[in-house]
């Protein structure tokens, strides 16, 4: 025998007419071009980054992540419909996640400053400090060279082992 | 839609009904993505971390993901833009599924549903490419201080690729988050696959024409949805900044 309780089913509020059906597939198109959009243009910016200098610039990493942020939004609001459930659905979810988050990030970042201090910093391998700066400078000719000595090295090693 | 109009406070909490007006199964895989999205941003926090104590030589992506299936040029990030489109388009078919199926729509879901799983099967499959690459490396390598057992001591050696202890591109702590990280997505994305995949069969079958409502394509589409939200931000975190 199946249970049944009082309860209203839900299971068949969300269920609606053709009418209403064509608009929502238009208004998940328009979300998906969006998405589509703002994808490119990170991609753009960060293809054009190196050459134009902007690596690592603060403005850029704000853009980037008030860009994922927002299509977090629209992913979690239009795909996933919790901007159709009702208010206390959408604080059940969000406000412990954002709590928890926003605490995780904070003491990310204040406990972070740890290795930026002069005597805490870690020691850096002197070879790959070279072969970023090398990156910077260019990928093959920096690749190349490194590939060359780096051969003469191994040779040499083997002789001493014998 | 017609499931959204407002209900007032006192009326909401005096039992009878759920307050939140949505079935136990649904609220019940919403609870376990806010437990699972947890683990991620554990993740990406402590991947913050260790990039900011590396900040000088933390490796570029587009100096490690220069790779396009069947071309020879470098193309930095081209492939991995591809594959954040793949998955969003597979979102966007899984909503275009869920959708049909508020319509009782039986054809209809099970042609979304079967680009869904195809997309996602593609996004897999990209995935494993990109980690071929990132483990063989380049055909030039690159220098490293390298442990040799034989003689007890640190050697200079020409290596290729990365894994868990040397990496090619920069530091190997670079290489552990990305195998852990975009391993345990892809995971999830397998696992969404494999859900999909079991839920399309059922479609098929009829299993929920008969039970009247398609509320486990809308289930199993939280759960997609959730994988491509945590792709977003891997994209930005690992590839872009």
């Amino acid at each position: 025998m199946e249970f049944h309780d009082d309860y209203p089913q839900y299971e068949l509020m969300a269920h609606h007419s053709e009418e209403e059906g064509k608009k929502a597939r238009r208004k998940l198109w328009n979300v998906f071009w969006i998405m589509l959009a703002i994808t490119i243009f990170e991609l753009i910016i960060g293809s054009m980054a190196p050459g134009h200098g902007w690596s690592g610039h603060l403005w850029l990493k704000v853009l980037f992540i008030s860009l994922t942020i927002l299509k977090a939004g629209y992913i979690v609001m239009a795909f996933m419909h919790l901007g159709h459930e009702v208010k206390f659905m959408k604080y059940v979810i969000l406000m412990p996640y954002m709590v928890f988050m926003s605490y995780c990030i904070f003491i990310c970042l204040n406990e972070g400053t740890y290795s930026s201090h002069p005597g805490n910093k870690a020691k850096l391998d002197p070879i790959l400090v070279k072969q970023q700066e090398q990156l910077k400078a260019g990928h093959h000719a920096g690749a190349t060279e490194e590939a060359h000595e780096g051969a003469a090295e191994e040779h040499h090693g083997e002789e001493a082992h014998h | 839609m017609s499931h959204s109009t407002e209900i007032d406070a006192k009326e909401a909490w005096s039992g009878g009904q759920s307050p939140f007006r949505v079935s136990y199964g649904k609220m019940m895989m919403w609870f376990f993505l806010i437990s699972d999205a947890l683990t991620f941003g554990g993740l990406l926090c402590a991947y913050g971390f260790t990039r900011h104590k590396y900040d000088e030589i933390w490796p570029k992506a587009e100096h490690v993901f220069t790779h396009f299936p069947f071309v020879k040029q470098h193309l930095p990030l081209a492939y991995v833009g591809l594959m954040t489109f793949i998955l969003i388009m597979s979102s966007v078919t899984m909503v275009l599924a869920v959708e049909a199926g508020h319509r009782n729509d039986k054809r209809k879901v099970i042609v979304w549903m079967f680009w869904t799983i195809v997309g996602g099967a593609t996004f897999v499959g990209s995935q494993a490419w990109e980690w071929y690459h990132f483990i063989h490396g380049t055909a030039e390598g690159a220098l490293r201080h390298v442990w040799d057992p034989e003689t007890g001591k640190y050697i200079e050696k020409v290596i290729h690729g990365a894994n868990m202890t040397v990496n090619e591109y920069g530091v190997p702590q670079f290489a552990n988050f990305f195998f852990f990280i975009t391993g345990f997505h892809g995971f999830h994305v397998f696992s969404g696959v494999v859900i999909n995949f079991i839920i399309f069969m059922n479609v098929i079958k009829g299993t929920y024409e008969r039970r009247g409502h398609y509320e486990m394509v809308e289930k199993v589409g939280l759960y997609w949805h959730f994988v491509d939200l945590v792709w977003v931000f891997v994209f930005t975190f690992f590839y872009l900044l």
